[in-house]
């Protein structure tokens, strides 16, 4: 089937992507290994979409698509939730900066350190 | 001892000036943090034996107190008192703060609005507000059931609190945080009862009840984020 093979082309390059930023640093290996597992995982369930029936199966959901969308559904949830973590890391950094500019204007003279 | 007050004020530029009036007679000095504000509050904050700083953009009455504790601290505070600025605080109330740290008795001692003062004006839903954020302090962050008031922004504490108190919620999960670093350090902690006023503009800029859900969300995130 033809969109199989557009599918999985996809998650080569995203395979290929993964491991090239792992190279660069920008992720660690142990990220680049978690997200390989996810497209390797996609690969087979597209390749073999009685995969998905399995996997539906052994949770105890009715198809196998069902099961797609809702482990689809739990992933884009974690995903969106390590999102706001960096977010808020972000966040507390700015105020660091923030607060190291406004103590700088704290008059030298009344200073007691 | 020194007591310094510490004031975060946003957009505050009507109200700072008395406040900070009010304060200057109970302690030895006054850190303002203008937390980003776009009207003229640094300026009318500034005064004698007041020392003013000013966030270049808006990081939250959290963000704001720990700028002005760690100023305080810098300018040889013994003491550092957190008040409000918009007046809901009752500044005759800092000498029942500061004095069981004086006398040696407390590390940090919180303004407690439900213990047999009234405050005045305080609408119902606010009522059920506090109430829900002492159930959820107590279930979820570990705070004692024993604490009266679960939102307190009128508290003081010695140096070695203050510099031992390392809080990072930026905004109005501030609060729970302190009150769980506090109840769960080895500081000797204690709560006296202190009056609130709440007016129109207080209540219009204070926290609304929907802030429950924005306070949880944001200590939920904190508890990720170490």
């Amino acid at each position: 089937m033809l969109i199989q093979i557009v599918l999985i082309a996809i998650l080569l390059g995203a395979l290929y992507v993964t491991w090239k930023r792992s190279r660069q640093n920008v992720i660690t290996p142990p990220e680049a290994v978690l997200w390989s597992l996810l497209w390797i995982g996609a690969g087979v369930v597209i390749a073999l979409p009685q995969t998905a029936t399995l996997a539906a199966n052994f949770f105890g959901v009715g198809r196998g698509s069902d099961f797609v969308i809702y482990g689809s559904v739990v992933l884009l949830f974690v995903l969106i939730f390590k999102i706001f973590i960096a977010l808020d890391r972000v966040e507390r950094k700015i105020t660091d900066l923030v607060r190291r500019d406004a103590l700088r204007d704290l008059p030298k003279h009344e200073r007691k350190d | 001892m020194r007591v310094i007050a510490v004031i975060p004020a946003l957009n505050e530029a009507a109200r700072i000036g008395e406040t900070v009036q009010k304060v200057r007679s109970y302690v030895d000095g006054v850190v303002v943090v203008d937390d980003g504000s776009v009207d003229a509050t640094a300026e009318a904050a500034r005064a004698d034996g007041v020392t003013v700083l000013k966030h270049v953009i808006n990081r939250g009455q959290g963000a704001g107190l720990k700028t002005g504790t760690e100023a305080a601290l810098l300018l040889g505070a013994d003491v550092v008192v957190h008040i409000d600025a918009d007046g809901q605080h009752d500044p005759s109330f800092i000498p029942a703060l500061v004095e069981p740290i004086k006398a040696g008795d407390a590390d940090v001692v919180m303004g407690s609005r439900f213990m047999g003062l009234q405050a005045v004006g305080v609408p119902f839903s606010r009522k059920l507000l506090h109430r829900a954020i002492r159930i959820f302090n107590s279930l979820v962050m570990g705070i004692p059931r024993k604490l009266t008031d679960p939102q307190s922004g009128l508290r003081a504490m010695n140096d070695k609190a203050a510099r031992n108190l390392d809080f990072k919620q930026d905004r109005m999960a501030h609060c729970s945080e302190l009150l769980r670093l506090i109840t769960r350090s080895d500081l000797r902690w204690q709560e006296v009862p202190v009056r609130v006023v709440y007016s129109e503009d207080t209540l219009a800029k204070g926290n609304k009840n929907m802030d429950a859900v924005k306070i949880a969300w944001q200590l939920l995130l904190g508890m990720f984020d170490r």
